[in-house]
C-alpha cells in the first residue's frame, strides 16, 4: 500500500462504531477533532507534555496525540462527550462545577477522564493517588488544589450512588 | 505540528517483524509505545517511509521468573512494570526508574524496549522546524555544526533514557533478533557512544527481551533522577546504583551508572574499587565525587549547564549509594 492512500479503519468511541478511511499518519486526537467533531478532547502541546488531549483507552488514560488513530482499532476510545447520561452529568463532571475546579475549563476535560479512570480502578483514593494521577495533567489557572478537592467529592458521591 | 506521511505495517507475530525488518533493509522503522518516535516525527526530524508497529505482537509482552532470572518482553507496558511484584520486590532501581518516567498516561503506552531505544536528546535538536531554521542543521539532524559546543566536531546528544541506567546497575543483557539469527548481549553494549547513531544494533535487528539476573539476597538498588518537574521531564543527571552488602554490611560490590551524562548510560568502575570495604557512613564521597565527573561528556546543551549538572553527580550519586543499602 502507497504511503498516500488512505486506510479503512473502524474505532469504537464512546460505545459508538465509526468507519473512517484515514491516512496512517493521523493521530487518535486529530481524527477525534477534525473528522469526527468531537473537539470536548483538546489540543494542547501537541507534544505529550500537557495532558489536555487525554482520553481513555480501554480504561486507561493515554494521551490522545501520541497515539495513532490506525493503532486504536478494536480498542474502546472514551472521550469527554461519553461521560454525562444525557442530562446527567458523571459525578466528577458534578464535583468539578461545584467545588470550582473549572476556570479557563482548557484542562478539565483530560483531568476528569484521567480522575474518572482512577476512581473506576481504585474508588476511595487517597489525596496522594490523586495527585499522583493528575501528575500528568497541567492546569494553568486552579492550582490544582480544587481540581484535587474536586476529585475527591465526586469519588464519595459516585461511591454514595449519587 | 502533522506527521509525514508513511506505509504502516503492524504484523502479529515475530517472525512476520523480523521478515519486514529484513525486507526493507532496516529502512521500517520500529514503533513501539510511540512516545519517543511521534514528537520526533512531528518535528519534523525523522519522516520513515514505512512505520512497523509492534502493538499486535502480544508474545512480546510479559514479565516471567525463571532460574533466578527475570525475563521481561520488549513490548511490556511501563504500567504493567509498575504493578508487577516480581520487579517490585527484586528490581527497586528499575521500579524507581520507571516511577521516574513521565507521568502515569505515558506509563500506559511507553514500553521498556522503547525506552532502552529511544533517542538521544539535545536541546538545539528536539526542536520544532519552525525553531530549528534560525540555525544550520546540527550534526545529529546530518549537518555538520554542533550549536551547544561552537566547532565541535561529535555529537554530544544526551541519552536521557531512565529504565537503561537502573537496568545496566542490574547486571542486564538483552535478547536481539534478526531473521535467521538471534544475540544476546550486556545492554551497555547496545550503546555506542556516538551521539549521531546512539546504538550498535544492526539495521534489522530488533530488541525483544531484557534479561535482569535475580540479584542475591544481600544486594540492594537504587535509582535517583534530577530534573525540574518530577511529572513530565527527562533526567538532566541520573544515578543507578547496585550495591551488595557482605555478612558484616560492609560494602563488596558496587556498581554504578550515570544517566544523562553523554550520549550513552556511563559505567563508573572506578567506583566499586573506592567503595569496596567501606559501611554506608564511612563511603569517602569527596573522593567518589573526583571518579565520577571524569569520563563524562556534559555541555550546555539541556535545560540546565553541564558545570551544574557535573557539580550535581556526587549529590545525587550520594542519594542513590545510601538508598541502594538501606
Amino acid at each position: 500500500m502507497k504511503k498516500s492512500q488512505k486506510q479503512l479503519i473502524s474505532l469504537k468511541i464512546n460505545g459508538q462504531e465509526y468507519e473512517l478511511a484515514i491516512h496512517p499518519n493521523r493521530t487518535l486526537l486529530e481524527v477525534l477533532r477534525e473528522d469526527l467533531t468531537l473537539t470536548g478532547t483538546k489540543e494542547g502541546c501537541d507534544d505529550g507534555v500537557c495532558g489536555t488531549c487525554t482520553v481513555l483507552l480501554n480504561g486507561a488514560p493515554i494521551r490522545s496525540c501520541l497515539y495513532l488513530a490506525i493503532e486504536a482499532q478494536g480498542k474502546e476510545v472514551t472521550t469527554i462527550e461519553g461521560l454525562a447520561e444525557g442530562e446527567r452529568l458523571h459525578p466528577i463532571q458534578q464535583a468539578f462545577i461545584e467545588h470550582g475546579a473549572i476556570q479557563c475549563g482548557y484542562c478539565s476535560p483530560g483531568m476528569i477522564l484521567t480522575a474518572k479512570a482512577l476512581l473506576d480502578k481504585n474508588p476511595t483514593p487517597t489525596e496522594q493517588d490523586i495527585k499522583l494521577a493528575i501528575a500528568g495533567n497541567f492546569c494553568r489557572c486552579t492550582g490544582y488544589n480544587k481540581i484535587v478537592t474536586a476529585i475527591k467529592a465526586g469519588c464519595q458521591s459516585a461511591e454514595g450512588g449519587q | 505540528m502533522k506527521i509525514p506521511y508513511f506505509d504502516f505495517r503492524a504484523p502479529s507475530t515475530l517472525e512476520e517483524a523480523l521478515s519486514i525488518m529484513d525486507d526493507y533493509k532496516g529502512g521500517a522503522r520500529v514503533l513501539a509505545g510511540g512516545t519517543d518516535l511521534i514528537p520526533i516525527m512531528k518535528y519534523g526530524l525523522d519522516a520513515p517511509d514505512t512505520i512497523m508497529s509492534l502493538k499486535k505482537i502480544t508474545d512480546l509482552r510479559g514479565i516471567k521468573l525463571e532460574n533466578k532470572e527475570i525475563n521481561i518482553g520488549a513490548m511490556t507496558p511501563l504500567a504493567d512494570l509498575l504493578s508487577s511484584h516480581i520487579i517490585k520486590e527484586n528490581l527497586r532501581a528499575l521500579h524507581q526508574a520507571v516511577e521516574a518516567v513521565a507521568a502515569p498516561p505515558i506509563w500506559n503506552v511507553a514500553t521498556i524496549g522503547g525506552n532502552i531505544c529511544q533517542n538521544s536528546r539535545c536541546f538545539y535538536y528536539n526542536q520544532s522546524k519552525t525553531w530549528r531554521i534560525e540555525r544550520p542543521p546540527c550534526l545529529k539532524a546530518g549537518g555538520n555544526a554542533c550549536h551547544a559546543v561552537p566547532k565541535g566536531k561529535k555529537c554530544f546528544s544526551v541519552y536521557s533514557g531512565d529504565l537503561a541506567p537502573a537496568l545496566i546497575a542490574l547486571k542486564s543483557s538483552v535478547f536481539v533478533e534478526r531473521k535467521g539469527r538471534s544475540r544476546i548481549l550486556s545492554l551497555q553494549n547496545i550503546f555506542s557512544g556516538n551521539g549521531t547513531a546512539p546504538f550498535t544494533l544492526e539495521k534489522e535487528e530488533l530488541l525483544t527481551s531484557i534479561i535482569v539476573p535475580l540479584p542475591d539476597k544481600g544486594t540492594g538498588s537504587s535509582y535517583v533522577k534530577m530534573r525540574f518537574r518530577p511529572s513530565v521531564d527527562y533526567p538532566l543527571l541520573s544515578v543507578a546504583a547496585s550495591v551488595s552488602l557482605d555478612g558484616s554490611k560492609k560494602i563488596k560490590e558496587t556498581t554504578l551508572v550515570l544517566g544523562a551524562v553523554g550520549p550513552a548510560p556511563v559505567v563508573v568502575a572506578a567506583a566499586g574499587k573506592l567503595l569496596r570495604g567501606g559501611t554506608k557512613d564511612t563511603v569517602d564521597f569527596d573522593a567518589l565525587g573526583e571518579i565520577l565527573r571524569k569520563g563524562t561528556q556534559m555541555v550546555d546543551n539541556l535545560a540546565l549547564p553541564g558545570s551544574y549538572r557535573r557539580k550535581m553527580i556526587p549529590v545525587i550519586a550520594k542519594k542513590a549509594i545510601r538508598a541502594a543499602i538501606e
